[in-house]
């Protein structure tokens, strides 16, 4: 939200103090919001029910993932020919279950694409305001440093990681972060470099505010929309990069299973038996799309020029369809 | 009418033609090999891209047939022995290299003497660690020294290519290969393939086949669509799954053979009773009829198949028994223990998936197996690491030369570079089958250093892989068990 010199008609996040009641009303007005925009609500569901899903994995979950029967490989979803309803989305190469698969591959796929974002965006924002804002000698040496890493070979780092530590779920999400955090932080620097000559954030400074407090209140809110965007394309790229790590014996190591190395195994497999392929890819897709389309709402909604954007449609709609109704009456 | 007589010519010009090349057409093939190579110096890389290539243009002293049974080839005989260390060797007469120039006695000793060099440091030097040199005798005897008794020399010498004296100083020789086999170097396009020409002069039967080219495809998929669409007529390295969508395959059992090595050094895998209950749980079977779609066997209880040397028909396989692997884990204490096992991914055919399949074989059972897939290097580290041994640790042993001496020092003496057990006993018997020059007594020591192993579940032998060739319609090849690609042998109909 940029920041506009305080007036008092105008909303600002000041106004939401730390009383329930306050807190309460804002989020009902965030949820009514929510409401009206019907894509991004949809995507709100399709991600409440994957987290579901994954949490309560073990409970629905028809078959345990590990269980294998070689007997029964590569066996089709229930709607094919020879499919049968005990494995309905089929059994792959080892003849496991697909679907309980999915569902416990949605774990570690949903936490390491939320982890190494959080991660990875949270010290890069932070090295990025740190570069933006102060300039000078920590613009130099934090910019330089991204270079560096950046020219640095991710699967070197990756192995470098491994022989140190061995290989888990904490080391991917440690590894990708690592690898990570440069993109985050240099379009920070860049929007920060902007936002800094603007005139409330001077005056901000003028007022005797702390560096602390003008980058929090001031600086970072303007960061919401290109941030939000770049998170969600690297979280469809970091279920891949997690595949790719873990398919190498770099990653989550079997029994357990990710969607993303399910992708990579049952690519050997295209020919025979689409399935393997399909249908992690499938929810690798779902989440990236639930994930887009609530993203779009946010970014509108933190944008106090796009929100006012959509008020004018929504209200030039309005009008149309009353001028319409007047019309259709007559 | 001008433009009609035009066309008629034409036509029949390209009927001439059809009529000129179809004959000639039936002889020419194409076969697909994964990789280029880097060098056609049949002595300096131990690739498969190269000797793929190589095996039709290069002989040896020795060959094989095609079920695996030593033969002579440009030796006249089968060599002899004269004294502890010293193999002798009659040549063929009459034999020539592609050059002109003749095959004799100082062929072979320059041919010995140069790839056993240090400074010329051949990836082959395992193969001939024993030879120290060769000596001319006349001009078509020789003589091969060893550092000690070598009973598998005259097996070393199947893998040992001749290359003519003359020509391999040539600073061209590595791209313009010259040897005395059935078919000569016409063309190396790099990147794209390689072309060899029937050599009219082979001392040998005549091959059917008048020209081959190399096509260098690595992506197997790519290599079924070219054969199915006609531009190949032989593949290597068939998923078992595409079996059925080619024309037509041939299948033999091949060099790979899969196992896990158990330490018997420490760990819950140090009781012999728990090794043996790994071995129980493991349903063999279905991983050849499944997993490899039937195209593997149950290995029968030793790192060997049955046509290499040393095989001991007396031992089979342990059979899927859940219940006394069971009762077995029960009586060592152990059931529930963690038992650690070590994989690689996309090194070998379904490596990572035996490893997961025989992971939850094993978690069957009641163990927590805890499995861990590296990546190849870091794998490669563990399989070699000799001061810390995993309680299980999955490799592939490929046997070339058809002999249990490689595979048994490596992998079943207790000094091998692979091995996880202590057993003096063991490790007595392989030494002295080394040295022993007798055919049955060496063969014996073998066949009682598997029963040994056998006994100790000093591994869990899975499966002897089958090669899968895939051919086109027209061809007639049956692959030999030595996984060689010689063109002499392939015969195309129409």
């Amino acid at each position: 939200m940029v920041d506009a010199p305080s007036d008092h008609s105008v909303a600002s996040p000041d106004d939401i103090g730390g009383r329930p009641h306050e807190l309460f009303s804002a989020a009902r007005g965030l949820g009514k919001e929510l409401w009206q925009d019907k894509p991004g609500f949809i995507g709100l569901l399709l991600l409440v029910a994957l987290v579901l899903v994954a949490i309560f994995a073990p409970l629905i979950a028809p078959h345990d993932p590990a269980a294998q029967s070689l007997r029964e490989r590569l066996l089709p979803p229930a709607w094919v020919l020879d499919g049968s309803w005990v494995h309905p989305l089929g059994t792959d190469n080892l003849g496991r279950d697909v679907l309980s698969r999915i569902m416990f591959g949605a774990r570690v796929s949903l936490l390491v694409g939320t982890g190494v974002v959080v991660v990875a965006g949270g010290f890069g924002v932070f090295m990025g305001l740190l570069a933006g804002y102060f300039g000078g000698r920590t613009d130099s040496f934090i910019m330089r440093w991204v270079d560096t890493q950046v020219a640095f070979p991710g699967l070197l780092l990756a192995l470098i990681i491994l022989a140190v530590v061995g290989p888990s779920m904490t080391t991917v999400i440690v590894v990708l972060a690592l690898n990570g955090w440069m993109v985050y932080a240099r379009i920070t620097r860049g929007v920060v470099l902007s936002v800094r000559e603007e005139p409330y954030v001077e005056a901000a400074e003028l007022v005797g505010c702390k560096p602390a407090r003008v980058l929090y209140r001031h600086v970072l809110p303007n960061l919401t929309s290109p941030l939000l965007t770049l998170a969600i394309l690297e979280f469809a790229r970091i279920i891949l990069a997690e595949a790719a790590l873990s398919f190498l014996g770099l990653g989550v190591q079997p029994p357990a299973t990710s969607w993303g190395l399910d992708v990579a195994t049952g690519k050997e497999y295209m020919f025979r038996a689409w399935w393997l392929v399909t249908f992690p890819g499938l929810a690798i897709g779902i989440v990236v799309l639930a994930i887009n389309l609530l993203a779009s709402w946010a970014r509108v909604t933190s944008d106090p020029q796009e929100r006012e954007k959509r008020f004018a449609r929504f209200m030039a709609r309005r009008q149309a369809g009353a001028g319409t109704r007047e019309a259709i009456a007559k | 009418m001008r433009i009609q007589g035009t066309k008629k010519t034409l036509a029949a010009g390209a009927l001439a033609a059809m009529l000129a090349v179809a004959p000639a057409y039936g002889q020419e093939i194409t076969i697909a090999i994964g990789s280029e190579p880097t060098t056609l110096d049949p002595q300096v890389r131990d690739d498969g891209g190269e000797r793929a290539v190589n095996d039709n243009i290069y002989e040896t002293l020795m060959a094989r047939t095609a079920n695996g049974e030593l033969v002579p080839s440009l030796a006249e005989g089968p060599p002899t022995q004269v004294g502890g260390t010293t193999w002798e060797f009659k040549l063929r007469d009459g034999v020539k290299f592609h050059n002109g120039e003749s095959f004799n006695a100082d062929a072979v000793v320059f041919s010995v003497e140069r790839i056993i060099n240090p400074e010329f440091n051949s990836e082959q030097g395992s193969f001939f660690s024993t030879i120290t040199g060769a000596a001319k005798v006349d001009d078509l005897t020789v003589r091969i020294e060893t550092d000690g008794p070598d009973p598998i020399l005259p097996t070393r010498m199947y893998w040992m290519k001749m290359v003519p004296p003359g020509q391999a100083a040539d600073p061209g020789f590595a791209d313009a290969p010259v040897g005395t086999g059935p078919y000569k170097f016409a063309g190396w396009n790099r990147g794209n393939d390689i072309v060899l020409e029937v050599n009219e002069g082979y001392w040998g039967d005549a091959p059917q086949v008048q020209k081959v080219t190399y096509r260098f495809i690595e992506e197997s998929g790519t290599r079924l669509a070219g054969l199915l669409a006609g531009e190949l007529d032989v593949i290597t390295n068939l998923l078992p799954e595409f079996v059925g969508q080619v024309p037509q395959s041939a299948n033999i059992s091949g060099l790979e053979l899969p196992i896990v090595i158990l330490s018997s050094l420490g760990g819950s895998t140090a009781d012999v009773r728990v090794r043996q209950a790994l071995n129980y749980a493991v349903d063999k079977d279905a991983l050849a009829e499944s997993l490899f779609e039937g195209f593997a066997e149950v290995a029968e209880g030793q790192l060997l198949a049955p046509s290499f040397f040393g095989f001991n028909s007396d031992v089979q396989a342990y059979p899927y028994d859940p219940d006394k692997a069971r009762a077995l884990l029960d009586e060592a204490g152990a059931a529930g223990t963690e038992v650690e096992l070590v994989g690689t991914s996309g090194r070998w055919l379904k490596d990572r998936e035996l490893v997961e399949a025989v992971g939850a074989f094993w978690s069957d059972i009641g163990l927590n197996v805890n499995v861990r897939i590296f990546e190849f290097d870091e794998y490669l580290n563990r399989l070699f690491d000799r001061d810390t041994r995993a309680d299980a640790i999955f490799v592939v042993s490929s046997n070339e030369l058809l002999d249990a001496d490689r595979p048994f020092s490596a992998y079943y003496h207790k000094g091998g570079i692979g091995a996880s057990n202590e057993d003096d006993a063991l490790a007595g018997l392989i030494d002295q089958a080394r040295s022993e020059t007798d055919v049955a007594k060496r063969s014996a020591l073998y066949q009682q250093a598997v029963q040994i192993a056998y006994d100790q579940a000093y591994f869990l032998w899975l499966l002897n892989i089958e090669d899968i060739y895939g051919m086109s319609e027209r061809m007639a090849w049956q692959p030999r068990v030595d996984a060689k690609l010689l063109v002499k042998e392939m015969r195309v109909d129409g």
